[in-house]
């Protein structure tokens, strides 16, 4: 059985009673920026790079995530110190080949120059940790934790992904259960990862972003998601996500497959039903005793795939932060004839508790 | 040496348990009441540094405005650039205040509320995360008026509506949740709540650090208007707070050691005479001299650890009793809060239990040596105990010179520690000069009683046998000195607490919100309250007061300063001086009058000037940075005066009220002396001058009112109650003295026995020997009550012109009460003599006829 938290509170749901997202078109460089106007956002890099030689590779994943929340209680407040908008960041390191994962946190309110999320481009500073992207389209994160360090660039190759409706990504059967959704797969990613002392050179990873901002994603019924970022081997990116109900069955699903060879015409968006996410093996956290599946078949219009974990302790404790226990990992990504076709990354929310926004 | 000690010391300890008894009480006692204070104190102050340190994190170090602790705020504005220093880590900002919470029966309950980055606590101060209710939403912290309460402010407060003093308004907060910080009453927000709550934007109390690994916080270069203070500061100023009071409290009680050591002596030198004979015995049987001197040192060291470990076990009982009864402080009024555990130290116990044994190894040195040099055949034929050399008064003399030599040494870690040393061999000395004393009295009074019988007998054998008297009273002489010393210094400190008192208190009623500074910043009257009242029919004047403290940025405490209506020509007539007032050395420097403490702790020159960064920037913070730049140079200060103050220990400044309001724009005013109209109803001006404070009568009710008759008696209570133990003390160390006389005498009487049976042969009757006894005890105690008032007067000069200031830094008048001198020596005199009758009688009621024939 899986353990289940206390149900978000009432209150705070309805304090700004959340209406359906209008589909726009998203301008671009302003949404790359910050949407305090929204209360939930997310920019999230996710990647994995050998910094190994020829005869010894050496597997790294790494994630890169900025949270903004905007909190209705404090609006009312004149204080500068009010926590209106807190920012929470995640890193993670995973060392595959010694099946090790490092991760830390930080959280502060914006304000005085401490935690800055800027609304004209991505420029996000959360004290000593920072996400910028540059006019050229490149993303510059240096991040010092305790256990590592990532001084790292990623190169866009391709253009944008818009999730969804163009860029609305609908998360629940009610309208207003929505996002804001873009994608920027298939990133270069450069520059170094240091970790207990050693510094790797890191020449030619690959990367994904997410940025994605909301009013209201969880429908009262859903207790946490599933959600694959995988960049294939040839150039094309697979998207997929499901929205899960206490009782483990699916709430709502969504994704995207777009066909490198042609960019524009080949992207499919997948309608909930076009999306099945099917469990397999079971890894049980020791510390939280989260139940996580770290193999999943998913069926996409655009053909079935497998994805397997490439180590089953990733999960993240960040009750500090954003308050959640969760699981974010590298995973491998293989087609029906279980061939090896790209690798990215899986997220699992929900299994320690239910996942509050 | 074991056999000797089973079956020839046993032996005189069975025969005369309550002499041993006595000594071994006094060693006890010494050691447990020095044992306890310093028990009490050790908990009371881990308690109390606990809870600050739990209170306060530990941070690497903070940031303070300068004007005084816990209410000095300053502009938030400060915070982006120190938090975004490179040699930062973690920069928390905190907005303190000390106010009054009313409790569901509008009783005022003193608060610390504190508003901090909720997200940052973890990282700082572990013991303030708010722990919100489990039904909060994730959030609710950072809500409006969200409030954390520590269990002391749950317990006072309750878990509902909380309603807050803020100045002349009552903010209301709700209770969301606890933190776990131990301690007084305390309450957490989120800081923008707080800031909004107490209408309080803008403004930080501090800023903690927690520094980058190998970066110095001194690297941080702040505006004048900030200082930089380490986070030990608190607790070593708490310390230092106590520290005098405890230093005198440990050596009052040491008084009874002091006192077991001389009665160690008396009870060994008395076993070592009487015994002189076995001892001769043994000695002729192979027992060396050495292994004589041996013997009685470890009777003595027996004696003496057998004393310290009741002594330590009594502490540890009395500490537990007391920490219950009289607080950490023992009644000294340095803590708040509720009663602390007992810290059990055995380092301490060892300490104070080594103490007490050594204590009685000296008194037995002078013995064991007497009974090492016994001349053996002699004292086999009964010749022995007549004392051969008279010592000369050299050594003593001496000593009582190296005694003034130590008087007039400087402190040492701010405590009269050579003071106390001076006292000591001032004592040893005194005790040293006794039998020169005794002949330089009897020679002359022997003439006198020549003939009379019974007296010349008395004085005679005073005169002759000194070193015996001088034996049998040296407990006496040593409690009574003290005794003395204590009486005089407490009854001169009570009469210039009495006339400091009446120059301090002019008017006939006061009137003030809280007697707290650290919540004078937040409750006060404003100027057109103080007009309002001073309006009121009824009233002929009134006088305003301003209170702040002035943070020093060092680990001294906090410097208070009074703001009162004073002018340089009456100075004199309203504050208590010590010395002239001095005109300005300077055109347009402003007078200051610093307490005695500023002298020695702040570098305050009388009729200099003093130019002092904190002064200047503790004033003056008020205004704006920018406008007092822009406004003239910095005020110029000098001290016009010195005055007395008995209530700050740690130096207080005095300066005129108009220009302080002239400097500082701070009109608040915290005290108001009142002078209402002859035949004028103060009930009336009182209930019109809480209607002028506020309308809601549970601010009304805030308003404390005093009369100086009040306050005046108050006060003095206050004093006695402090210094009941310091009587209490005395009268035990004099009953031990007493105590070690009687058992002297009875011990005399008995091997004089001999000399008695001759007095019944020449014709004297039984009560005629009894009275003979008597007069000997008259004629010793007399000596002894003569020699101890004298030392006592010597050590009271010392504890009054040295101990007193280098421990207070205060000065007092000697003032010595001569009647009350005069009691206690007649005291003491009646009961050694009644003491030395029932003695004798008792030793005396066997044939005195059989006696004489108990010869060889």
């Amino acid at each position: 059985m899986l353990r289940r938290a206390a149900l978000l509170s009432p209150a705070l749901l309805a304090w700004r009673e959340a209406l359906a997202l209008p589909t726009k078109a998203l301008s671009f460089p302003r949404e790359h920026g910050s949407h305090p106007a929204f209360r939930t956002e997310w920019w999230y890099l996710t990647g994995y790079a050998d910094v190994g030689t020829r005869d010894q590779p050496r597997l790294l994943g790494f994630q890169i995530t900025f949270f903004r929340s905007r909190i209705d209680a404090a609006q009312s407040l004149k204080s500068r110190f009010a926590a209106q908008q807190i920012l929470f960041a995640h890193a993670a390191l995973t060392d595959v080949s010694a099946q090790k994962h490092w991760h830390d946190q930080r959280i502060a309110r914006a304000g005085f120059g401490i935690a800055t999320a800027a609304e004209q481009t991505t420029d996000l500073k959360l004290r000593d940790w920072t996400l910028q992207r540059n006019a050229g389209g490149a993303y510059t994160s240096r991040i010092t934790a305790k256990d590592f360090q990532f001084d790292l660039q990623f190169i866009p190759k391709q253009p944008l992904l818009l999730q969804g409706e163009r860029g609305l990504s609908r998360k629940g059967p009610e309208a207003k259960q929505a996002s804001y959704y873009y994608s920027q797969p298939q990133l270069t990613a450069k520059g170094r990862i240091t970790h207990a002392g050693q510094q790797s050179a890191v020449k030619a990873g690959i990367a994904w972003l997410d940025h994605e901002w909301s009013e209201e994603i969880l429908h009262p019924e859903a207790v946490g998601w599933d959600w694959i970022g995988m960049n294939l081997f040839d150039g094309s990116s697979l998207t997929a996500f499901q929205l899960r109900r206490m009782d483990c069955s699916a709430l709502w699903a969504g994704g995207s497959f777009r066909n490198a060879i042609s960019a524009t015409s080949a992207t499919t968006i997948f309608q909930p039903t076009e999306v099945s996410f099917k469990a397999g093996e079971i890894w049980v956290s020791p510390s939280s005793a989260g139940r996580y599946p770290i193999q999943w078949q998913v069926t996409t219009l655009r053909g079935t795939f497998t994805i397997r974990s490439l180590m089953n302790s990733q999960e993240l404790d960040s009750r500090s932060s954003t308050g959640t226990v969760y699981w974010e990992g590298l995973a491998d990504l293989l087609d029906t004839q279980g061939r090896l076709v790209g690798r990215g990354y899986l997220e699992m929310t929900g299994y320690a508790g239910r996942l509050q926004i | 040496m074991m056999d000797l000690l089973r079956s020839f010391s046993w032996q005189e300890l069975r025969q005369h348990p309550w002499r041993y008894a006595a000594a071994l009480s006094s060693i006890a006692l010494g050691v447990a009441l020095a044992f306890s204070v310093h028990l009490i104190n050790a908990s009371a102050l881990a308690e109390f540094s606990s809870a600050l340190q739990s209170v306060q994190g530990q941070p690497d170090a903070s940031v303070r405005g300068v004007s005084g602790s816990g209410s000095g705020h300053f502009d938030e504005a400060v915070f982006e650039t120190i938090a975004a220093h490179e040699a930062v880590e973690l920069a928390f900002p905190v907005l303190e205040l000390s106010t009054y919470a009313l409790n569901s029966n509008n009783k005022k309950i003193a608060v610390r509320i504190v508003g901090l980055d909720a997200l940052s606590a973890a990282q700082m101060a572990p013991a303030l995360i708010p722990r919100p209710k489990e039904t909060a939403a994730r959030f609710a912290l950072f809500a409006p008026r969200q409030a954390f309460l520590n269990a002391a402010a749950m317990q006072a407060l309750g878990d509902a509506e909380l309603r807050i003093v803020n100045g002349s308004r009552i903010e209301t907060l709700q209770a969301a949740g606890s933190i776990s910080a131990p301690g007084a009453p305390l309450i957490v927000m989120d800081l923008g709540a707080m800031q909004d709550a107490f209408n309080a934007q803008g403004q930080l109390s501090r800023i903690d650090l927690r520094m980058r690994a190998g970066a110095s916080p001194s690297s941080i270069t702040l505006p004048s208007h900030l200082l930089l203070a380490q986070p030990d500061d608190a607790g070593e100023r708490t310390d230092q707070l106590s520290r005098a009071y405890r230093v005198n409290m440990t050596v009052l009680s040491l008084v009874a050691l002091f006192t077991g050591a001389f009665l160690v002596y008396s009870v060994l030198t008395l076993a070592v005479a009487k015994r002189a004979q076995q001892f001769a015995l043994l000695g002729v049987l192979g027992l060396t001299s050495r292994q004589r001197l041996q013997l009685v040192l470890v009777e003595a060291s027996l004696l003496g650890a057998l004393g310290a470990a009741l002594g330590i076990a009594l502490g540890a009982g009395l500490a537990t009793w007391g920490l219950r009864a009289l607080g950490g402080d023992l009644g000294g009024g340095y803590f708040s809060g509720a009663t602390p555990p007992l810290q059990w130290s055995t380092f301490a116990a060892i300490a104070y239990g080594t103490l007490g044994w050594l204590a009685s190894v000296a008194g037995a040195w002078w013995p064991a040596r007497a009974a090492q040099s016994l001349p053996l055949a002699q004292t086999l034929k009964g010749l022995g105990h007549v004392h051969s050399q008279q010592r000369k008064p050299w050594i003593a003399l001496l000593l009582i010179a190296f005694s003034a030599l130590f008087s007039w040494a400087p402190p040492l870690f701010g405590m009269p520690i050579a003071a106390y040393f001076a006292v000591g061999l001032l004592l040893v000395g005194g005790m040293g000069l006794l039998p020169w004393g005794v002949s330089l009295l009897y020679d002359r009074l022997s003439p006198l009683v020549a003939t009379k019988a019974l007296p010349m007998l008395a004085v005679e054998r005073a005169r002759r046998m000194r070193e015996v008297a001088v034996v049998a009273v040296s407990g006496v002489v040593a409690a009574l000195s003290l005794g003395v010393a204590l009486t005089v210094m407490v009854s001169s400190f009570r009469v210039s607490v009495s006339t400091w008192l009446d120059t301090m208190l002019p008017a006939p009623l006061y009137t003030r919100l809280t007697s707290s500074t650290q919540m004078a910043d937040g409750l006060y009257f404003s100027p057109d309250r103080v007009q309002a009242i001073a309006m009121l029919p009824g009233v002929q004047r009134v006088e305003g007061i301003r209170l702040r403290n002035l943070n020093l940025g060092s680990t001294l405490p906090d410097v208070q300063l009074i703001a009162r209506p004073i002018k340089l020509q009456n100075a004199a007539k309203t504050l208590p001086l010590v010395g002239e007032i001095f005109q300005p050395p300077a055109a347009g420097a402003i007078p200051v009058f610093v307490s005695e403490a500023m002298l020695q702790l702040h570098q305050a020159v009388p009729g200099q000037i003093y130019d002092q960064k904190w002064l200047v920037a503790g004033i003056k913070s008020t205004q704006s940075a920018t406008e007092s730049i822009a406004n003239q140079t910095p005020p110029v200060f000098y001290v016009a005066g010195v005055w007395r103050d008995y209530v700050r220990q740690f130096g207080s400044i005095v300066m005129d009220h108009a220009q302080y309001v002239q400097l500082s724009r701070d009109e608040r005013i915290n005290d108001l002396a009142i002078w209402p109209q002859a035949n004028a109803n103060t009930l009336a001006i009182q209930s019109q001058v809480r209607q002028l404070f506020s309308e809601d009568t549970a601010l009304a009710n805030l308003v404390e009112f005093a009369s100086s008759a009040e306050i005046r008696s108050i006060s003095l209570k206050m004093f006695d109650r402090s210094f009941a133990v310091t009587y209490w003390l005395q009268a035990v160390a004099i009953a031990i003295g007493l105590f070690g006389i009687a058992t002297s005498f009875s011990a005399q009487v008995l091997s004089r026995r001999k000399e008695f049976g001759l007095l019944a042969h020449l014709g004297l009757t039984r009560s005629q020997i009894l009275r003979v006894v008597a007069l000997e005890g008259a004629a010793w105690t007399a000596i002894g009550a003569i020699a101890g008032c004298m030392l006592g007067l010597l050590v009271s000069l010392v504890l009054i012109h040295v101990v007193n200031p280098q421990s207070f830094r205060w000065t007092m008048d000697m003032s010595i009460p001569w009647l009350r001198l005069l009691y206690l020596a007649a005291a003491v005199m009646l009961a050694g003599t009644i003491t030395a009758w029932l003695a004798g009688r008792a030793a005396a009621s066997r044939d005195a006829v059989l006696a004489v024939k108990e010869d060889w």
